[in-house]
């Protein structure tokens, strides 16, 4: 991800963000899109194309849950753990998963397909428990079997050719 | 004089304002009727009024309030929760109550919540004993907790940079150093990362904290989360005596405390108390961790004699004797010759001793620039470092403040953040050039920048130009022209940014720069060379130097460092460096201040002023002075630059001595001879200090030549590691920077390590000079 193709893609909505600190996000969100997460290099054109330190891009990407700043997986799945979900088994959901994808609780697959999560509410409680891929749509009430299919339907999918998370 | 701005709650503009009724409001503090002055805020108000809120964030020399820690919580009638006191301005008939029941609960609870995940680890934390969170935790705190669960830990600590150490489980979140970083320093660097109660301070990418003051980070922690690494585990607060001082390291006369113990210096600070009028509490990481050069290898330990048995150690006052021996004979010609830092009262007494040693005519001169030419500079209406917070237009002509006086940087962002028009013209890029205006000037053409500096004076009504000694020395016609220019513009003060530590101070005494001196040594016409702190041969013109005194009979060196004159010397007394010693050093402004001595560390050294004492009492016409006090009360007496000072007088934070420019006529000044314009440039670590000093070794920067790129292609060094630099004065293989920031047509010299020789290329008189640079031959490598 360049600086240029960063300004480019701001270059229209630039106006839309009267504070210019405000910019930063849907900068960050548009180079996260290349690699699915933001190396440093990918912070230090944001810096440049906002005109903000990098310091300080780093500190917004570092604030918000869903701009990852670590490598993640080719899918990010964020399973729902407040009080609904949790209610109607997200713990047991989160485990299933956990245990088909080979990980000890959250973390990334060896392969890089999978990046496994507990998020706070996504905002789908009627239909407790769900999770979220990346920025899909909520997907529940899943029952563990459910949540298997979707492991390997996600596995079979070509490559994105941009993230968005 | 008195400074109306050393009040550090006055911002500025406001500090010159006075308080005329109008805008005095009057308000109750716990039942008390207070009076403060309109827009102060609540928390100002009531400690004039001796009543104390608690505060961690609040520091008004870091910008607006922001109400970050909740620490100053207090209640006011009639305004709906509980206000913080440091963002809410007073106003007529304010009720304030800061010990109420609500006022208290509030304050226990966010002292409960700040310490929720704090690791109590004040035994072994570098701030216990003097940590404003263990004192209002004692003082305001609810002495216990209800937090059960487990407290956040993190591998410590962490390396912010090899100087800064960060332990995050202590910090609070107050953003103090992120705002120093961003608002003052201005270098972007620090910040918050994540959210919430994993909030860390961090820099990009973890790369190192790397800044010219990034130490004050380690001052304003009101916690123990930012502690210095080389004082890190090294001092209890029961156990040490910090001691009010002054800054040696440059000109500019920072106000600093110094950390004693067990008799030696383990840490330097800002003062807890700034002074606004000179560095307003921040200073800069040279002066703060340059102290370890007191305890280099190459500090000299003992008085070294060298007679018929050869050259040996002897004890200070057999050294003291010899000494006299060599002074005393009635028709001995006599020259002393002054170096840095020295107080002046050393100069005095040193007046003094040339009139009682030998012939009683002796010379008594200063390694420094002599002032021929910039009389009409030094005429100009001075100004204090606290006038740049009300200057509307601020042009710095020549030198690099932020390089040589650094802490003059941060006074010139802060003008700029106020709105001041803040131009640089000179012939090097400087840190500020991104956020200023630059009128960058080709080498040697100062002058080139006058037409448009009287533009940008034009209508100003409170200007302040600051400019470079030694680039005006060297561009005479240039500081006559620039004179002109800001005496013609009502209301402009001028600021000189000294080259020496010691020169505004010891010209104050008359005594003038050492070119006579160094005529009478080559004519054979000294008999005995006196050096204090001096060291001639790796100066301007170094290699005239050593020839000349190779035949001068008699050397006398005293001075705290071995240096090229020690193995030349007939005897070598060993001096206390300005940490040690006691005294007056005149800053550039021209603040007489105070040096206060911290410690002793070599028991056989002395200050200089002690041993020339002596040295007159040994020559049997004793000065009256026992004391540094004493010896300022005599020279206030005839030296009118100092008339009606002593050291009570100067107090804590110093007094403004009057200007004296007794410059002579300008010389024309022409480089002569081919070659590149030299562009003589102090790197900020690259000093003699820095040098010695090994908390400095991960910052030091090399003594260099720099070139445009195009230049060094011209010259086919482009590729070189090392090149050859050589004038009419000297010559010297240095490491090679290409930077396309520099100009064409100039080598950038950047001096600073005496050991690497590079002033010696410098003429005398400090003139312009050219020098040729090229490939280092293969046997040059090799050797």
């Amino acid at each position: 991800m360049t600086v240029a193709e960063i300004e480019q893609y701001l270059a229209p909505i630039r106006h839309e963000y009267p504070d210019p600190r405000s910019l930063i996000i849907p900068a960050l969100k548009y180079a996260q899109g290349d690699a699915g997460w933001l190396p440093p290099e990918a912070m230090a054109a944001v810096a440049e194309a906002t005109g903000f330190s990098q310091a300080y891009v780093e500190s917004v990407a570092t604030f918000y849950d869903r701009l990852y700043v670590d490598e993640v997986g080719r899918y990010c799945i964020n399973v729902c753990v407040t009080l609904s979900c949790m209610l109607r088994g997200s713990d047991e959901l989160f485990e299933h998963i956990a245990d088909y994808l080979g990980l000890d609780g959250e973390g990334t697959t060896d392969d890089g397909m999978f990046t496994l999560a507990r998020v706070q509410c996504i905002g789908a409680c009627d239909r407790a428990p769900c999770l979220q891929v990346d920025s899909g749509v909520q997907l529940g009430p899943l029952e563990p079997a459910d949540a298997t299919c979707l492991i390997d339907d996600l596995r079979a999918e070509p490559a994105p050719a941009r993230y968005d998370r | 004089m008195a400074d109306a701005g050393n009040t550090p709650a006055a911002g500025g503009d406001a500090a010159g304002a006075g308080g005329a009724p109008a805008d005095v409001v009057s308000l109750t503090v716990n039942g008390r009727t207070i009076e403060a002055p309109k827009g102060t805020m609540l928390v100002d108000a009531a400690k004039a009024a001796g009543i104390e809120i608690p505060i961690f964030c609040y520091e008004p020399r870091l910008g607006a309030p922001i109400g970050a820690c909740r620490m100053c919580l207090v209640e006011v009638e009639g305004m709906r929760g509980l206000q913080t006191a440091c963002s809410t301005p007073v106003a007529p008939d304010m009720v304030v109550n800061t010990e109420s029941e609500v006022a208290k609960d509030a304050q226990d609870g966010v002292l409960e919540l700040l310490l929720a995940n704090h690791p109590l680890d004040c035994p072994v934390c570098d701030k216990g004993g003097e940590c404003p969170l263990q004192d209002r935790t004692f003082r305001f705190g609810p002495g216990e907790t209800r937090t059960v669960e487990p407290k956040m830990h993190f591998p410590k600590p962490l390396d912010l940079s090899p100087l800064v150490a960060l332990d995050r489980e202590r910090c609070i979140a107050c953003y103090r150093c992120v705002r120093f970083s961003q608002e003052v320093a201005e270098d972007g660097q620090l910040t918050f990362q994540e959210r919430g109660d994993h909030t860390e301070i961090a820099t990009f990418s973890g790369d190192p904290y790397e800044g010219r003051f990034t130490g004050n980070t380690i001052d304003l922690c009101p916690v123990g989360a930012l502690t210095s690494n080389p004082y890190r585990f090294v001092s209890r607060p029961w156990d040490i005596k910090n001691t009010p001082s002054v800054c040696a390291g440059c000109s500019m006369g920072c106000n600093v405390e110094v950390t004693e113990r067990d008799n030696e210096v383990k840490r330097l600070t800002a003062r807890p108390e700034p002074n606004m009028a000179v560095e307003e509490g921040w200073i800069c990481d040279r002066g703060r961790w340059g102290y370890p050069a007191l305890r280099s290898a190459d500090r000299i330990d003992a008085p070294l004699l060298v007679d018929a048995v050869g050259r040996r150690k002897v004890l200070l006052d057999r050294a003291v004797n010899e000494a006299g021996g060599l002074l005393g004979g009635r028709d001995l010609r006599v020259g002393i010759l002054l170096g840095e830092p020295v107080t002046v009262e050393t100069g005095f007494l040193a007046t003094e001793l040339a009139e009682r040693a030998g012939n009683g005519a002796g010379m008594v001169r200063r390694m420094g620039i002599p002032g021929h030419g910039l009389g009409p500079l030094r005429d100009l209406p001075g100004a204090q470092m606290h006038h740049l917070d009300a200057a509307d237009v601020i042009v710095v002509v020549g030198g690099d403040p932020c390089a040589q006086q650094p802490v003059a940087e941060l006074r010139l962002r802060k003008a700029h953040r106020r709105g001041a028009r803040v131009v640089l013209a000179g012939p090097r890029p400087t840190a500020l050039d991104p956020a200023c205006q630059v009128l960058r000037t080709t080498p040697g053409h100062l002058q080139d920048a006058a037409p448009a500096i009287a533009e940008v004076l034009e209508g100003s009504a409170r200007a302040i130009v600051l400019w470079d000694e030694a680039d005006l020395a060297a561009e005479p016609d240039a500081a006559a022209t620039i004179a002109a220019v800001v005496a013609g513009t009502p209301g402009a003060r001028a600021i000189e940014l000294a080259a020496d530590v010691s020169g505004p101070g010891l010209r104050a005494l008359g005594i003038d720069a050492p070119g006579d001196l160094l005529a009478a040594i080559e004519a054979g016409e000294v008999d005995v060379l006196v050096t204090v702190q001096a060291d001639p041969t790796t100066g301007p013109d170094g290699d005239r130097w050593s020839q000349a005194i190779a035949g001068v009979p008699r050397v006398i060196e005293m001075a705290t460092y071995r240096s090229g004159l020690t193995d030349r010397a007939d005897l070598v007394l060993p001096l206390l460096t300005a940490l040690e010693d006691e005294g007056v050093l005149v800053s550039m402004t021209g603040r007489a201040q105070r040096l206060r001595p911290a410690a002793r560390e070599c028991p056989d050294a002395a200050a200089a002023w002690e041993i020339i004492i002596a040295l007159t009492h040994r020559l049997g016409r004793p000065v009256p002075d026992r004391t540094p006090a004493q010896a300022f009360a005599r020279l206030a007496a005839v030296h009118a630059p100092f008339a009606g000072l002593s050291y009570g007088a100067l107090g804590t934070t110093g007094a403004v001595v009057a200007a004296s420019s007794h410059g002579g006529p300008a010389p024309r000044r022409e480089a002569p001879g081919d070659g590149l314009l030299v562009v003589p440039c102090t790197p900020v670590f690259g000093d003699a200090t820095a040098h010695r000093s090994d908390a400095l070794a991960s910052v030091l920067e090399p003594t260099r030549v720099g070139l445009a790129p195009a230049e060094a292609d011209r010259l086919g060094v482009r590729t070189e590691a090392r090149v050859r630099i050589a004038t009419p004065h000297g010559e010297a293989v240095l490491p090679l920077e290409v930077d396309s920031r520099l100009h064409e047509g100039a080598a950038y010299l950047f001096t600073g390590d005496p050991q690497a020789g590079a002033m010696r290329l410098l003429p005398l008189d400090r003139g312009p000079v050219r020098a040729v640079v090229g490939v280092v031959q293969r046997e040059e490598v090799s050797a």
